[in-house]
């Protein structure tokens, strides 16, 4: 094997491959990228058994062939080489030369045999998607995934087709929920929905990041799911399980809602935040007519209140909240004016666009 | 706003339970204690205090004063479900009670003057119940501050109560001598006396600067409790910093095994009294002494709040896991810390509603037929660390027949 390459191109598919190379594992290999030069250029593959993606760059080709070699490294290496092109070539015993002007370096690699092999791209049908909607339906959810190891289930995102041309995205750890409804039209030829990883959505969401508007292509076979864009596959191993019903704990429309000003909310809420019981960011959200009060208070500090105008008929309510839930729900959100809708004080608080659901997230109170 | 604070203390808690139970130990001298030459003395009935034995004293020099006194070994389970009945009564007229320890505590009466009648008659009703429905007798201290209210309740002792007038705290403290002050030790007193303030009143009279000259910040507080000047809240058990159970065993024990059972009896405790005050916890400490007396504190926090004794005892077990082993153990604690903090509830019920209904059903059999109604299979065999503290009584010259196991006991 043996390729000249622009050194940023070469940048540019190990950056991609960061993310995935697993540096801490038994298996040495998956913190190795697969570099394969073919006749047409240069592909480079990461994969950790759940995730990979393999990435096409243009090369001059002068020997074709492949090698492993440490995704980590390489990409300190090609950080800083002196010259706009590098050239690779493989040497006995899976030795990489790297030379780019009067820079040489001699890296040790492993065999391109032993890197395990990619699911194959099963017939899944591919679906033209708007990648900025994409992109706003994983900012919206994110957030809300569980961190949970114990509860694998929900350390992804719900991918949920609907009718007309529309897919909901739905995200939980079990104490708030974000709900995001969105056209993408296509058939995805789902039967129900499919859960998500994490780590592959927050890949998803670098690699649209990337290029926003380009075209990218989205499919699902059993189970996994096949992401496309020009020079760039990612296949993932789907999360195996039923999501919760989450219909469930989304609340009926409750004749205690207020609109508030985002803005203000948001800051008031990380003022009062400050306050909290340690670490808890338990704050108390309190309704009465055209008031929403914040308060806090910590045995050893002492204690915080701020006062935000609204617009609020319903009776006067007090709920716990965990600050940090309302402040990721408030960021996701682009409208200057929130609708919050509380029930009691163990129900939970839902937040919306005013007259607008197609994005609403739930969060369960805090007994403060 | 004029408070009106009641500071109840129980006589000589742990003997008037041993004499309740005991018709035999009545009107003698009672040390309750542990082992007779290293342990040291829990209680000591009134009849025993003329001969100089009080509780801390170390049990050796007590049995040497008192060596008529008869010597009972505890039984912290008995102590623990006469505190917990004691402090229900005084739930009942207030939700403003902060426990000091098992057998004292203050309570904030000033919203219930206008429901159950002055503050001394709160008082007198509150002992009256104690006396009636738990069988021991009580003393209380009514005043507008609680270090005043302390203060009269260990001179209205034993079952007794004193009120110090409203507006009269100062004058009421006067005469006492400095050592009665919070926060004044050997040393502070000492350094009072040089200066001449013999009495609460002499420090009163003092010029507030020339304390803090003195003492330092700690000065200015002297000063304001002299002055019987004390804003300091009643803060109810919702906002204590934790609960815990620990025993100190007959025997050093040996091996995890042994240990285990009293973890689980200790987690139990802790979680009925979490219950009980309405809070859960996120922190579990074990507490470990070992038979050379060095001790060890592990603890770890848990994903959510719980008030479920299993889950307790989970965690404590996995925190004696990694804890040393080497030699053995003469002390088992399990305490729950960083109560009262906020819950976040869930969105999906998983199951923890049934634990919670688990929990309650228990609870009402435990109120209604006493804690060893019904117990965990393990707490039920002969080592049991309650039956134990049966078997350590009867050792000690009781007649009460092992009431753990029987519904029908009390």
């Amino acid at each position: 094997m043996e390729f000249r390459i622009a050194t940023d191109e070469l940048r540019k598919a190990l950056y991609r491959a960061q993310g995935i190379v697993e540096r801490k594992t038994t298996m040495p290999i998956l913190a190795n990228v697969l570099v394969n030069a073919g006749k047409s250029g240069v592909t480079v593959t990461a994969f950790d058994l759940d995730i990979g993606i393999v990435s096409d760059h243009p090369a001059e080709v002068t020997k074709q062939g492949a090698v492993t070699v440490s995704a980590k490294y390489v990409f300190d290496i090609v950080q800083n080489l002196p010259e706009q092109f590098v050239t690779l070539k493989k040497l006995p015993n899976n030795y990489v030369e790297i030379s780019s002007g009067s820079a040489h370096f001699k890296i040790v690699g492993m065999a391109a045999e032993e890197f395990p092999k990619l699911p194959k791209e099963e017939n899944a049908p591919l679906v033209k998607v708007a990648g900025p909607v994409l992109l706003e339906m994983i900012r919206k959810t994110a957030f809300a995934i569980s961190s949970d190891e114990t509860r694998y289930i929900l350390n992804g995102v719900y991918f949920e087709p609907r009718e007309g041309g529309k897919v909901r995205m739905v995200a939980t750890d079990g104490h708030r929920l974000a709900l995001v409804e969105r056209e993408l039209a296509g058939d995805f030829k789902l039967k129900g929905g499919v859960i998500i990883p994490r780590k592959g959505l927050y890949e998803l969401k670098r690699l649209l990041d990337e290029a926003p508007d380009a075209e990218v292509q989205l499919g699902f076979a059993e189970s996994s799911a096949l992401f496309k864009k020009p020079g760039l596959t990612m296949v993932m191993r789907l999360i195996d399980g039923q999501f919760p019903e989450y219909q469930r704990v989304i609340p009926k429309e409750s004749d205690k809602q207020a609109l508030i000003p985002k803005t203000q909310f948001l800051d008031a809420l990380k003022r009062i935040a400050l306050l909290s019981a340690e670490k808890s960011n338990a704050v108390r959200v309190g309704l009465s007519e055209n008031v929403l009060r914040i308060t806090s208070n910590n045995p050893d500090l002492g204690e915080a209140k701020d006062d935000v105008a609204v617009t609020y008929k319903g009776g006067e309510i007090t709920v716990g909240f965990n600050a940090r839930y309302l402040i990721d729900v408030l960021s996701a959100v682009e409208s200057d004016q929130v609708a919050f809708e509380l029930g009691d004080e163990h129900s939970p608080g839902v937040l919306h666009q005013p007259g607008d659901r197609s994005y609403t997230a739930v969060v369960m109170p805090m007994r403060v | 706003m004029q408070r009106a604070i009641l500071h109840v203390d129980m006589d000589a808690f742990y003997a008037s339970v041993e004499q309740r139970d005991d018709p035999a130990l009545r009107g003698k001298p009672v040390i309750v204690g542990g082992h007779p030459t290293r342990g040291v003395v829990l209680a000591a009935s009134y009849e025993v205090r003329p001969f100089g034995v009080h509780s801390a004293m170390p049990m050796s020099r007590a049995v040497k004063q008192a060596p008529h006194a008869i010597v009972v070994r505890p039984r912290f389970s008995a102590y623990a479900e006469a505190s917990e009945q004691v402090f229900e009564i005084f739930s009942s007229v207030t939700p403003l009670v902060e426990p000091l320890s098992l057998d004292e505590a203050f309570l904030d009466v000033t919203g219930s003057v206008t429901l159950f009648g002055t503050p001394a008659a709160i008082a007198r009703a509150l002992r009256e119940r104690i006396a009636r429905e738990v069988r021991l007798p009580a003393s209380a201290g009514i005043a507008e501050v609680k270090f005043a209210a302390k203060i009269a309740s260990d001179l209205a002792k034993p079952n007794g109560q004193r009120e110090v007038p409203v507006g009269q705290t100062r004058e009421f403290l006067a005469p006492l001598p400095v050592g009665r002050l919070w926060g004044v030790g050997p040393k502070t007193e000492e350094t009072l006396k040089a200066h001449g303030l013999g009495t609460i009143g002499d420090v009163a009279a003092r010029e507030v600067d020339w304390l803090v000259h003195r003492l330092g910040d700690g000065g200015r507080h002297l000063w304001q409790l002299a002055n019987g000047l004390d804003d300091r809240e009643v803060v109810p058990d919702r906002d204590a910093k934790s609960v815990g159970s620990e025993d100190t065993f007959e025997e050093d024990l040996e091996g995890k095994a042994a240990l285990e059972v009293h973890l689980h009896s200790q987690a139990l405790r802790v979680a009925r009294r979490l219950r009980r005050a309405g809070v859960k916890t996120r922190v579990v400490q074990l507490k470990l002494k070992y038979a050379d007396f060095s001790a060890i504190t592990r603890r770890t926090t848990l994903e959510t709040p719980t008030d479920d004794g299993q889950v307790l005892y989970r965690a404590a077990v996995a925190l004696l896991n990694r804890a040393p082993l080497d030699q053995k153990v003469r002390l088992t604690g399990v305490s729950a810390q960083d109560l009262g903090g906020a819950e976040q509830l869930p969105l999906f019920d998983e199951g923890r509603g049934r634990t919670q209904r688990l929990n309650a059903a228990l609870d009402k059999i435990a109120d209604r037929f006493g804690r060893g109604a019904v117990v965990t299979a393990d707490l039920a065999e002969e080592s049991a660390p309650d039956d134990e503290d049966d078997e350590a009584r009867r050792q000690a010259g009781g007649s009460r027949s092992p009431g753990n196991g029987s519904p029908f006991d009390r």
